[in-house]
């Protein structure tokens, strides 16, 4: 199973004021999920996770080896990253080729590339458009296709920009079987994501940052506990969690199953 | 800034004349020296050029510009000293290559000429705020279409130059070769540039509609945020601007007919 | 009359094989808030896009029914007219912004520079918006540098000064992070509260639970239903139809616990006091 080790981790643009304030935490088979106000620095450290961009001090060690050894096509063969923006990844003319693309870049047969990329389609829920121009899609659909591109490369960590912006409810229940999937399979699973009760109900980890810190990192249910600081980082609970508290209780339920089955427990089955 | 305008409000004397004084000036620097001939005119007007810059503090901002045309102007200067045609008297000579004086000349003509166009350019572009050439745009009947399509490039190109980037960033990030020979990067970046075409038609089509809904079609008379009102400067400019052509092209005229000539 | 009515509005794009719009037809009143839901593809978006007439007058294709806003048909209106009245904010912010302006603040003044508005009276109303949308800090900068979620606000800023009647906004909260979109949805609300007519295409359904007081639920074109958020959220069908009832309303019907009348609730504020009410004891804030 892979590892990330985030040491002391600073970065800022050129000049500008420190964007990263000293990140120190590893990253394991636990799907993590990273929220946090925009601005707090969540995209800057996936672009550091993957080496497009290099950090001013600290490091990043996969598996043990500074990242800043490797080139960013190198760093490909074992990072994946799906972009917020699925146009900024996409520019092949069919749906194929582009999620081939990764798998031939990093040396994958064409055979090899060719099963892999069908069988990300398949999990993307997008078997039978391989012909269709990508840009004839709509925004979710493409960025199906974005995120199967990146599926296809099999890499040991693999990266989520708000993956579920433009999703609608069956979208989203797929995200959280990849994500699932992908995490069962010991891979390293990160997403930034803003959308409180997918994070709940699909991730292992969450990681709060704010102002290029880290605010909380725990499970879920000891992350979303917290409400005050949440807030405070202008963040929410999860829906059910809200209920929880608006009821005054002092269990936390992140879904709806879990609700119900304590309310049941309390007050009779028949409730 | 994401933006190729090199402006920056510095409500300065170059501020505060409006966009088409400095155009004239522009022709002017341009003009005056072609109609006078010698180098003295030439040389007076990029001091004075270099001069504007510097009172209204934007000669900094025309450094990259002459750096560029500098080392463009510089192989000028070696190719036509070592290599022009024709008789020459030698300046000196770096093992069997012979400098000439007459090449060497000749090449430092062009490089005061252009340096002087693109001074006189700077006192424009980088003193003009693109909304107020929009605004002498329209106040002059032309359609604020055209206006808009002008000054919006200034955000648009650079807006393309950084999908292209983010793009190569996130094929880099599938394992594609983007550094290396001149032959890697030119085999890398050229699939590159086809999304950004299609998305940039996309993106036209798009925001076409939203400026649309905006009001950009309404046959009300425009106003503007911030109306131009140039400096009590701006007339007396341009009159001296005008006296000055008009002086140019009376020298000209007389130097034709052979009444005047100027001393070589 | 109502102030926007659809009648049996039919539309597909050109080149496209199925309806994007199969007989829809409603009525929004002067003032309200309907929020549109449905899953992706459902037509949400070409409907919001035909209310200002862009569907068909822009992108042609084919087209039947009517939509009339003050008795005005879409159809037969200019955008320049329609655009008075009514104020579309689009789902990709990032091709809303002009690319002529250099700062925020001039951005947002583009539509009044259109109408011909006094400096004087421009700056006022964007005051007002950047205020209401908390974005006042932004002013200065260069639209293109902004976050996509600060994009977006900007974009509706853009809408809000022009003072439309109607505003239609296609996902105006997808790239904002929670607390930014809670922020969207409480100055939408203070819009309505002024008289404003809203319609809002949303994914994020507890707000639209919350905020609106219809909810257009729509399906392969067509308009499943049209009802307050409570009896939408309460149908069995919402499944179907790619739709999800919010968390409280699905907390309550596994429970059975149903408001007097007989639907399932839909806000926080409802669902504590029919939780709370029969709760274990526990100090209920």
């Amino acid at each position: 199973m892979s590892k990330i080790d985030v040491r002391d981790l600073h970065f800022s643009y050129a000049k500008g004021p420190e964007v990263l304030k000293g990140l120190d935490f590893s990253l394991d088979g636990r799907s993590c999920a990273l929220v946090g106000q925009n601005g707090a620095g969540k995209t800057t450290f996936v672009k550091l996770l993957k080496g497009l961009l290099r950090p001013s001090s600290g490091s990043i060690l996969l598996d043990g080896r500074d990242i800043a050894g490797s080139s960013v096509p190198e760093l490909a063969r074992h990072v994946g990253l799906v972009f917020q923006n699925p146009n900024d990844q996409i520019f092949k003319n069919n749906v194929l080729d582009e999620v081939m693309f990764g798998p031939l870049q990093i040396g994958m047969g064409e055979g090899e590339a060719r099963a892999s990329a069908l069988a990300a389609l398949e999990l993307v829920g997008l078997s039978g458009h391989e012909a269709v121009n990508p840009y004839d899609l709509g925004l979710s659909d493409r960025k199906m296709v974005s995120i199967a591109a990146i599926l296809a490369m099999d890499t040991d960590v693999v990266i989520f920009d708000e993956p579920t912006i433009a999703q609608d409810h069956d979208g989203k229940e797929r995200l959280a079987r990849i994500v699932r999937d992908l995490s069962c399979q010991g891979k390293v699973v990160i997403s930034i994501l803003h959308d409180m009760d997918f994070v709940a109900q699909t991730f292992e980890r969450v990681i709060a940052m704010a102002h290029g810190e880290v605010l909380l990192d725990a499970d879920p249910r000891s992350v979303f506990s917290q409400r005050d600081v949440l807030e405070r980082a202008r963040l929410e609970q999860p829906t059910t969690a809200q209920l929880c508290h608006a009821l005054g209780y002092e269990e936390l339920f992140l879904s709806p199953q879990e609700f119900v089955d304590f309310y049941r427990s309390q007050h009779g089955s028949h409730a | 800034m994401k933006s190729i305008s090199l402006f920056e409000e510095k409500h300065s004397f170059l501020n505060g004349l409006s966009p088409e004084t400095k155009l004239l000036y522009v022709v002017v620097a341009i003009a005056f020296p072609a109609l006078v001939g010698g180098t003295v005119p030439q040389l007076a007007i990029m001091l004075l050029s270099i001069a504007l810059l510097a009172g209204s503090k934007i000669l900094t901002k025309s450094k990259p510009i002459i750096a560029v045309s500098g080392f463009v102007l510089l192989t000028v200067v070696i190719v036509q000293t070592f290599f022009r045609g024709g008789a020459y008297t030698e300046l000196f000579r770096i093992g069997p290559l012979v400098a000439r004086r007459e090449g060497f000349d000749y090449s430092l003509g062009i490089v005061l000429n252009v340096f002087n166009i693109i001074f006189a350019f700077c006192v424009f572009v980088l003193a003009t705020k693109p909304s107020d050439m929009m605004q002498s745009m329209v106040r002059r009947g032309i359609s604020p279409r055209l206006g808009y399509v002008f000054v919006s490039l200034f955000q648009i190109i650079p807006q393309m130059t950084e999908h292209t980037s983010t793009i190569t960033d996130a094929q880099r990030s599938r394992g594609m070769q983007t550094e290396g020979s001149l032959g890697t990067r030119v085999r890398a970046f050229l699939p590159l540039i086809s999304p950004v075409i299609m998305s940039s038609f996309t993106d036209t089509r798009e925001r076409s509609i939203a400026l649309e809904v905006r009001g950009f079609n309404s046959h009300e008379r425009k106003t503007f945020l911030d109306e131009f009102v140039p400096s009590s400067a701006d007339r007396p400019v341009r009159i001296a601007l005008l006296a000055l052509l008009t002086l140019g092209v009376a020298f000209f005229v007389l130097r034709i007919v052979g009444v005047v000539s100027w001393p070589r | 009359m109502a102030q926007i009515e659809v009648r049996n509005l039919k539309y597909r794009y050109p080149d496209a094989k199925r309806l994007a719009l199969d007989d829809v037809s409603c009525q929004i009143e002067r003032g309200e808030f309907v929020g549109v839901i449905g899953r992706n593809g459902a037509g949400k978006s070409t409907f919001t896009q035909a209310l200002l007439g862009l569907v068909p007058n822009f992108y042609h294709g084919a087209y039947g029914g009517s939509v009339t806003i003050d008795g005005q048909n879409v159809r037969e209106s200019s955008v320049d007219e329609l655009c008075r009245k009514v104020g579309l904010v689009f789902q990709n912010p990032f091709n809303q912004v002009t690319g002529s302006k250099l700062t925020v603040y001039e951005e947002i003044a583009f539509g009044l520079e259109n109408f011909g508005v006094p400096p004087k009276e421009m700056r006022r109303r964007i005051d007002a918006a950047m205020e209401l949308l908390d974005i006042a800090q932004y002013k200065d900068r260069a639209p293109f540098d902004l976050s996509g979620g600060q994009m977006q606000r900007m974009a509706l800023a853009g809408i809000i000064v022009m003072e439309p009647e109607v505003i239609v906004m296609d996902e105006p909260t997808s790239q904002l992070d929670p607390q930014g979109s809670e922020d969207v949805f409480r100055a939408v609300d203070v819009l309505r509260a002024q008289g404003k007519t809203i319609v809002m295409v949303e994914h994020k359904i507890e707000k639209i639970a919350a905020y609106s007081d219809r909810v257009m639920l729509l399906d392969e074109g067509r308009l499943v239903a049209m009802d307050t958020p409570r009896a939408i959220f309460s149908r069995d069908d919402l499944a179907e139809h790619g739709v999800v009832a919010p968390t409280y309303t699905q907390i309550c019907r596994q429970l059975g616990v149903r408001s007097a009348d007989g639907l399932y609730p839909v806000t926080l504020e409802e669902t504590r006091s029919l939780l709370g009410a029969g709760g274990r004891g526990g100090e209920v804030r």
